[in-house]
């Protein structure tokens, strides 16, 4: 859970730099380190577990970071796109591991076994030592970051300002860069190579959804990673059900996203649930008002039963006849329309060609913005068209 | 017994071709086609047909999507064989695979526009979350399916040394379509790479070529993924383009070197393996030998455009 609290942080930082992907190709290129360091480590200490995982994590931690340079120096020097040098850097990592490993493969068949659970992660073979291991790092990363947490946010959001500070920028982008693959490597061992991207990215995006604010924005990614490392913990070991235990990788990985596109779908500003919401009511609003003109100007409308009802509660209409408040509202809209009419003609547009415009604006104009349209054109009493503006209530 | 055991790097080659000669004039049969020049074969023509796609790819910027489409390319598969596999047994022959790798390819490029467009999330974040999690049912499935954690592994990495003629059958026809789809269409991806604007405006439709070269992809990474697993087709896919990419700014240009870079690259990948096995007891992959050559092509190539070949002038 610790190490999905900072893949969590850490790729909240990394999905505002919309760099998502750089994670996935570390992960990758961390393979071949895994490897190489199962590989010495086992042939110099073949019996001391604790020695060996932290081999791994330094030779992961190398090679990531080699490839973190690769990436930067295809991308600056060779003018290579950006997503190409990520594939290439990748792969060809990858593929090297890979070679690496079928040369144990036949030799070594244990320490086979131990690499493959770093592709999918497996969560559920950690021992004592492993655990003190891996969570100490993760609070290290943690920590880290409160630490630094002022001067990333300034880095973050204003560079030009933090490097007149006297800021060093190269080094704090030196240490994040460390903590990013620190922390790739961290998680890499619960979920897995393959999958870690998705611990990157899957969090973030959801925590994006939430909030507006920094720090908010950093715990709740943690929050939320740590919570789906849990489920998915937990999910792995009760479906699996009796002899089988699922990969956790996966089974994490799942858990994230299902948050992250709930978030998506139902959060309360930026989710897409309420956004058509508003959409519709607003389209609800435009016809109700629509319809409340025409029945002022003493069109016969026939009035659905919906509208009927929901004009009805908003005290426009009794009986088919409009109440008082009615005509009001009906008055203020004309009001509206007629003075966009007289301003869009004050700024010079042609005096048949504004209609259109107002009937779109009468719906969304604020009392703010009316009495300062008043103000501005000098309280006009008629329209470009020579028809009288009702009096608003504030004149 | 295979013929080429005993042989070490530099006699492996005298006899390929001499037997691939053999092979054409008709004095030996398909069926008594060694591995090792099936494992060529099947790999230079998995080259042959991502040298292709991947090149537009790169030009056209989609290579991340692409990664994507490696991945879930697994669960493609593990559809398309529930689906199609009656009474519990497992077959996977060419229409499945083919099957899979329309739906898989489909559903990864349509849940990506649809993250990114209708739900407002950045492209590489929807690209990312689409795959993983994609590949993580994939990988549940499989093991929920068969009771065993092994085959996940096994689609990662690929087996080179399984290989046998069907999948040499296949790779052909996949080469052989990716070449058609990029030899008829040449102009309008030119068009479409270069000038995606003016391709709009003489009524192209840039998003259906874009499906249609996923769709490409899907059926390229179907055919390579038994021989070198998803993760390395990626390589084939991206580091023979980029590396003709560092020579040539000609786009035939451009897909004729990428292919002969790739082609070369397994026939010497499967030469060294053999001679790996033969003169040090040493087994490797030779996906990952052919890998790692590509690589070491590109860093060639590298050092040959900055030594020897006068800058491009801006």
């Amino acid at each position: 859970m610790l190490m999905c609290f900072s893949a969590g942080i850490v790729g909240g930082l990394i999905f505002l730099q919309r760099r998502s992907l750089v994670g996935e190709a570390l992960a990758h290129a961390s393979y071949p380190g895994v490897v190489l360091s199962v590989f010495v480590a086992s042939l110099l200490f073949p019996f001391s577990e604790a020695i060996v995982s932290v081999f791994v994590l330094v030779g992961a931690f190398a090679t990531a970071f080699i490839g973190l340079f690769v990436i930067d120096r295809l991308e600056k020097k060779i003018q290579i796109s950006s997503d190409a040098a990520l594939c290439f850097v990748l792969s060809t990592f990858f593929g090297i591991g890979v070679l690496i490993a079928s040369r144990i493969q036949t030799t070594h068949a244990l320490w086979y076994r131990q690499i493959q659970s770093f592709l999918f992660g497996q969560a559920a073979t950690m021992v004592d030592a492993h655990i003190y291991l891996y969570g100490g790092l993760a609070l290290f990363v943690s920590l880290l970051f409160v630490v630094l947490y002022r001067r990333l946010e300034l880095l973050h959001f204003d560079r030009e300002f933090a490097r007149t500070v006297g800021m060093n920028v190269k080094r704090i982008h030196g240490i994040l860069h460390a903590l990013f693959v620190l922390a790739l490597v961290i998680g890499m061992r619960s979920v897995g190579v393959i999958l870690l991207s998705a611990m990157l990215i899957a969090p973030a995006a959801a925590a994006r959804q939430w909030t507006q604010r920094f720090d908010h924005f950093l715990i709740l990614c943690g929050v939320i990673g740590m919570g789906s490392g849990f489920l998915g913990n937990v999910f792995s070991v009760k479906i699996g059900g009796e002899g089988l235990v699922l990969p956790t990788g996966p089974m994490i990985v799942l858990t994230a996203t299902s948050v992250c596109i709930l978030s998506l779908l139902l959060a309360p500003k930026r989710g897409v649930f309420f956004r058509l919401i508003r959409l519709w009511r607003f389209q609800l609003r435009c016809k109700q008002e629509n319809l409340l003109k025409a029945l002022y100007k003493g069109r016969r409308v026939a009035l659905n039963p919906f509208f009927h009802f929901s004009m009805q509660a908003k005290g426009w209409i009794k009986g088919g006849e409009l109440t008082t408040e009615g005509i009001r509202e009906a008055e203020n809209l004309i009001r509206l329309h007629r003075l966009w009419e007289v301003y869009l003609v004050h700024m010079g547009q042609p005096s048949d060609r504004v209609h259109r415009s107002a009937e779109e604006m009468e719906h969304i104009l604020t009392p703010e913005i009316e009495a300062e349209l008043n103000a501005l054109l000098g309280s006009p009493k008629e329209d470009p068209h020579a028809q009288p503006i009702p009096r608003g209530e504030s004149t | 017994m295979s013929p080429y055991f005993g042989r070490d790097f530099i006699s492996f080659f005298p006899l390929f071709f001499s037997r691939l000669f053999q092979l054409l004039s008709g004095s030996l049969s398909w069926k008594d086609l060694a591995p090792d020049e099936i494992q060529v074969l099947v790999l230079s023509l998995v080259c042959i047909s991502s040298a292709l796609v991947g090149s537009l790819l790169i030009l056209k910027k989609m290579t991340m999507l692409a990664n994507s489409l490696s991945h879930t390319i697994l669960l493609g598969i593990v559809i398309s064989a529930l689906l199609f596999s009656s009474g519990g047994v497992l077959s996977i022959n060419f229409e499945i695979l083919m099957a899979a790798a329309l739906i898989s390819g489909l559903l990864t490029t349509l849940l990506t526009q649809l993250l990114h467009k209708g739900l407002r999330l950045q492209e590489d974040a929807s690209i990312g979350i689409v795959f993983s999690s994609l590949f993580a049912l994939g990988i549940v499935l499989v093991t929920l399916y068969t009771r065993n954690t092994h085959i996940g592994t096994e689609v990662v990495m690929g087996n080179a040394d399984a290989l046998h003629a069907n999948d040499l059958k296949m790779a052909f026809w996949v080469a052989l379509g990716n070449s058609l789809a990029v030899i008829l269409f040449f102009k309008e991806w030119k068009l479409i790479c270069f000038d995606p604007s003016l391709g709009k405006s003489l009524g192209f439709r840039p998003t259906a070529f874009n499906l249609f070269l996923m769709l490409l992809t899907s059926a390229t990474a179907i055919s390579a993924f038994r021989a070198v697993g998803v993760l390395l087709f990626l390589a084939f896919l991206v580091g023979p383009p980029l590396s003709a990419r560092l020579l040539t700014s000609n786009l035939k240009r451009l897909l004729f070197v990428s292919m002969g870079i790739g082609s070369g690259c397994s026939l010497f990948a499967v030469a060294a393996s053999r001679h790996f096995l033969t003169v040090y007891q040493m087994s490797l992959s030779t996906a990952g030998l052919t890998v790692a050559l590509v690589a070491i092509t590109f860093v060639l190539f590298l050092g040959i455009k900055h030594w020897f070949l006068k800058p491009i002038r801006p």
